[in-house]
């Protein structure tokens, strides 16, 4: 044969040969479902590296919102396509009523008693408090008082919005109908409100894509969480969080290892290495702010409250009623919003 | 009458000449904006770019901080080279095929197989997945590899029809009748004369793998991660500059290797087929 | 000649198992009536089809496409005339500068647009520098930023084939018509357009197509406020994880999308046959 087939068959078996090779030098691994942006840079930062020196497991993450891990997770029918979830409350009990997490053994953390036991449970362990409000550009804008201030000038103009694909956004858009008489099963009122200014609002995007929306001054004010807020700030982005008159959400995140994974063992170290102190206190710092939940780390300074027991006093919603409702509400977003 | 002619040629050349300087400049200059944002050294993406520094091209190759991007590049390139062997061998003989045939079930043939490049890459990446799964089985990467040999092959079998149209059919009765066997034909005579095209298929098919979007966002997960995608999500969530590095990469990636094959195959003659 | 088709057996074999199975299977998903698949029925094509704001969404995708169609051919046909009349080596460059952006991956071209057309990006500073404007220009998440965008990042696959054509135009065809008298732009309609149009007609189809489901483009680009169909398929599939629904969704822009695209090569061979081509195959 010519000179050029015999190199291209011998390129192609090294090629195929390849992947083997990988995988047989590769060290154990887990996959996590992680949130996008600054939960994942957070955890490549603090969470990889432990993992790898303490238990030799190489940390894969992949992106994916808590409304989207469940729906892929649905849509996998069986091969789970990562092997810990990373839920809010609302997907959390989704995920419990259609049986897609294995059964939590708490004890084998070697971090449990650092652990509150409000967090801990047969299911799952939290691993980070959320709360959620208003981040503005104080350059650009002066201050919100609350949500009702979004719709108004000098904001609305400024303003950018996404829908009910994330908590964040669900909660935000349930407090803002609450301010127009509406409630957790009741949004229609944001909705109207929404429509009325709806040409003279900056940016409609996808929830993920909001952190780069303000980023690059498309919009500068919108609803958030804290921790996307300390996350541009570090990287020199004009932004504050400002609490809702009606006060800041919040939420507790939780970790539930997947049905059917075949890393069950790794996902535990894992799980382990996310609530162990030193983990949760390099999280806690800044740029990313999280809000640890292990006993041993005190609270950040930029937070609106001194120790997890204070976030009793912030807002909360009972998922169990909202879960049936969001899945029509996602489409109703796009649709009045649709030009 | 040549009055006439001269204004009117005036304004053609005048209209013309605007309208294809304006798209070369829409062509090219969104490239060159980002080659130049990719050299920042601030941590926003602005053109122009604020002071001037590799950092974001040194954060790029660390191996720790960056691990995600190079698993991703290697699976891109792992999952392209692949299937673009697979699509030069199979596309190049259905090609051999199709130009054989006359007629129309030749014309039909070469529609059918052009045919993934014509429909919207976006349903048939949604197929493969409903598909696969429905077969139960797991994403991986030679999944990607058989979704991406799919939409690739009529890349080769474009440059490579086009080589074959170009033959004179002289050569080969000439060799028939020197008493060659239709192998031997194919080896000593066919295959050198449209082997530059052949090369360029696979380059195109190759290049084609690599920028494919469709086929990844469906077939893609956590573990067989693909460069397109994960360059969507930093570029979404949090407009890391380090896609602008690897944008930056890519462009230079793709002009040397144009260059290369233009000195070796002549593509752009190819492309014109 | 039968044996000739032994040699495009394979690849006919591996698209019978790995493109047209897929496709069929695709159809046969959106007759499930419900999410969990669990049985048969006609309620994802009733939804898709009996509500209006669905075929607002077909509707503006395939607009989409048309706009920017008919964009590159208003930058793309200027340029591939002047590279009818430019020597080799200017037509080989130009080659060069048409085909890199296609070997740049979409996401790295839809990424310029974002510095581009942003608030604070290339335009704005040029139209406030210049003081064209008071208030920075809204291009990003409006329909008019993305066509722009969809213009340059889908150029090249016009330009190819009617590059490709151009420059198989016998020159000789040209210098009669002038010679007869007609002008520049008479030569243009009469002659070279004609002449042209089976590439034309080719690229037009190429735009089209990759335009109504330039996903990540719609996405990032178009924002939130413009709904189209690959975002809802990505969404009914990703999202929702409603495959029926999804897939009736994406058979509608396979149709809607061949559909049009079948009118394109149509008209193409219409404009052609106004004039007689020497033996062409």
């Amino acid at each position: 044969m010519t000179d050029l087939a015999r190199r291209t068959l011998l390129g192609a078996a090294a090629v195929l040969a390849a992947p083997a090779l990988a995988r047989a030098q590769r060290a154990g691994t887990v996959t996590a479902a992680i949130y996008p942006g600054a939960w994942e840079e957070a955890f490549r930062e603090h969470v990889a590296p432990p993992l790898k020196r303490q238990s030799n497991i190489e940390l894969e993450m992949q992106g994916v919102f808590a409304v989207d891990q469940i729906a892929k997770f649905a849509a996998s029918r069986g091969a789970p396509p990562f092997d810990v979830f990373v839920l809010d409350p609302g997907p959390r009990i989704t995920g419990l009523d259609r049986g897609m997490y294995e059964k939590f053994d708490p004890s084998r953390l070697t971090n449990r008693a650092a652990l509150p036991n409000f967090l801990v449970d047969e299911w799952g362990v939290g691993c980070a408090a959320q709360v959620v409000g208003i981040a503005y550009n104080p350059k650009k804008v002066p201050k919100p008082a609350g949500y009702a201030d979004l719709l108004k000038d000098p904001w609305v103009s400024r303003l950018g919005i996404t829908g009910f694909g994330t908590t964040f956004g669900t909660v935000s858009l349930i407090e803002l109908a609450k301010v127009f008489g509406g409630s957790e099963t009741n949004i229609e009122p944001a909705l109207a409100e929404l429509k009325k200014v709806l040409p003279r609002i900056a940016a409609v995007g996808a929830p993920a894509a909001m952190p780069g929306l303000f980023q690059q001054g498309q919009c500068d004010v919108m609803y958030t969480n804290t921790q996307t807020v300390t996350t541009l700030k570090d990287r020199g982005v004009d932004i504050e969080f400002a609490v809702p008159s009606t006060g800041a959400t919040a939420f507790f995140t939780t970790l539930h290892i997947a049905k059917g994974s075949d890393k069950i063992d790794n996902a535990y170290k894992y799980i382990d290495t996310v609530v162990s102190r030193q983990v949760q206190d390099a999280l806690q710092k800044a740029p990313y702010n999280f809000v640890p939940v292990n006993k041993e780390v005190p609270l950040g300074a930029g937070l609106p409250m001194k120790s997890l027991d204070e976030m009793s006093r912030f807002v909360t919603h009972d998922w169990a009623k909202i879960n049936p409702l969001r899945g029509a509400w996602i489409e109703r977003f796009n649709r009045e919003m649709a030009k | 009458m040549a009055r006439r002619r001269s204004v009117g040629d005036l304004s053609y050349i005048a209209i013309i000449g605007l309208l294809a300087a304006i798209a070369l400049i829409v062509l090219v200059g969104p490239i060159l904006i980002v080659l130049a944002t990719s050299f920042t050294d601030s941590r926003s993406i602005r053109f122009p770019p604020q002071g001037f520094s590799f950092r974001w091209y040194e954060l790029l190759l660390d191996e720790v901080r960056s691990r995600q991007i190079h698993r991703a590049a290697g699976n891109t390139l792992q999952v392209a080279a692949i299937a673009a062997s697979l699509a030069t061998l199979l596309g190049t003989m259905a090609a051999l095929a199709v130009a054989r045939g006359a007629g129309r079930v030749g014309r039909l043939a070469d529609a059918f197989f052009m045919s993934p490049l014509v429909l919207p890459g976006l349903a048939f990446g949604l197929a493969a997945l409903v598909y696969f799964t429905l077969l139960e089985l797991r994403p991986s990467l030679e999944l990607l590899v058989i979704g991406h040999f799919i939409v690739i092959t009529p890349f080769i079998l474009r440059t490579v029809g086009a080589s074959l149209s170009q033959l004179d059919p002289a050569l080969l009765e000439a060799s028939r009748s020197l008493g060659a066997g239709r192998f031997r034909t194919f080896r000593r005579v066919t295959l050198p004369l449209i082997w530059p095209g052949i090369a360029a298929g696979a380059f195109l098919a190759f290049m084609a793998s690599v920028d494919n979007v469709p086929v990844s966002l469906f077939l893609s997960s956590a573990r067989t991660d693909m460069l397109p995608i994960r360059m969507w999500g930093m570029m979404e969530s949090t407009l890391d500059v380090r896609v602008a590095a690897v944008s930056g990469l890519l462009i230079l990636f793709a002009f040397i290797l144009m260059l290369v094959m233009e000195r070796l195959t002549g593509l752009t003659r190819r492309m014109r087929g | 000649m039968r044996s000739a088709w032994g040699l495009a057996a394979p690849l006919g074999l591996a698209y019978a198992a790995f493109f047209v199975a897929p496709l069929l299977m695709l159809f046969v998903v959106s007759f499930y009536a419900d999410e969990g698949m669990t049985r048969f029925g006609t309620e994802q094509w009733q939804r898709f089809l009996f509500d209006a704001f669905h075929w607002k969404v077909i509707g503006d995708t395939l607009l989409l496409g048309v706009k920017t169609m008919l964009a590159t051919i208003l930058l793309g046909l200027p340029l591939a005339l002047v590279y009818r009349e430019a020597s080799p080596f200017w037509q080989r460059v130009l080659l060069f500068i048409v085909v890199m952006p296609l070997l740049t991956s979409v996401v790295v071209r839809t990424f310029a647009w974002i510095v581009i057309l942003g608030r604070e990006g290339v335009v704005n500073q040029l139209v406030l520098g210049l003081g064209l404007a008071a208030e920075p220009l809204r291009l990003l998440q409006t329909e008019l930023g993305l066509v722009i965008s969809l213009t340059q990042i889908e150029m090249p696959l016009l330009l190819l084939p009617v590059l490709s054509v151009m420059a198989r135009i016998d020159p000789n065809l040209i210098d009669a018509s002038a010679s007869l008298g007609a002008g520049r732009w008479r030569t243009l309609v009469r002659v070279i357009l004609p002449l042209a149009a089976p590439g034309i007609a080719a690229g037009c189809v190429l735009v089209f197509a990759s335009s109504t489901t330039a996903f990540i483009s719609q996405s990032v680009i178009g924002g939130g406020r413009l709904v189209y169909l690959p975002a809802m398929i990505w969404q009914q599939t990703m999202v929702a994880a409603h495959w029926p629904f999804a897939a009736t969704a994406a058979i509608a822009l396979l149709v809607s999308v061949s559909a049009v695209i079948a009118v394109i090569a149509y008209a193409g061979r219409i404009a052609a046959g106004r004039v007689e081509m020497p033996a062409h195959g």
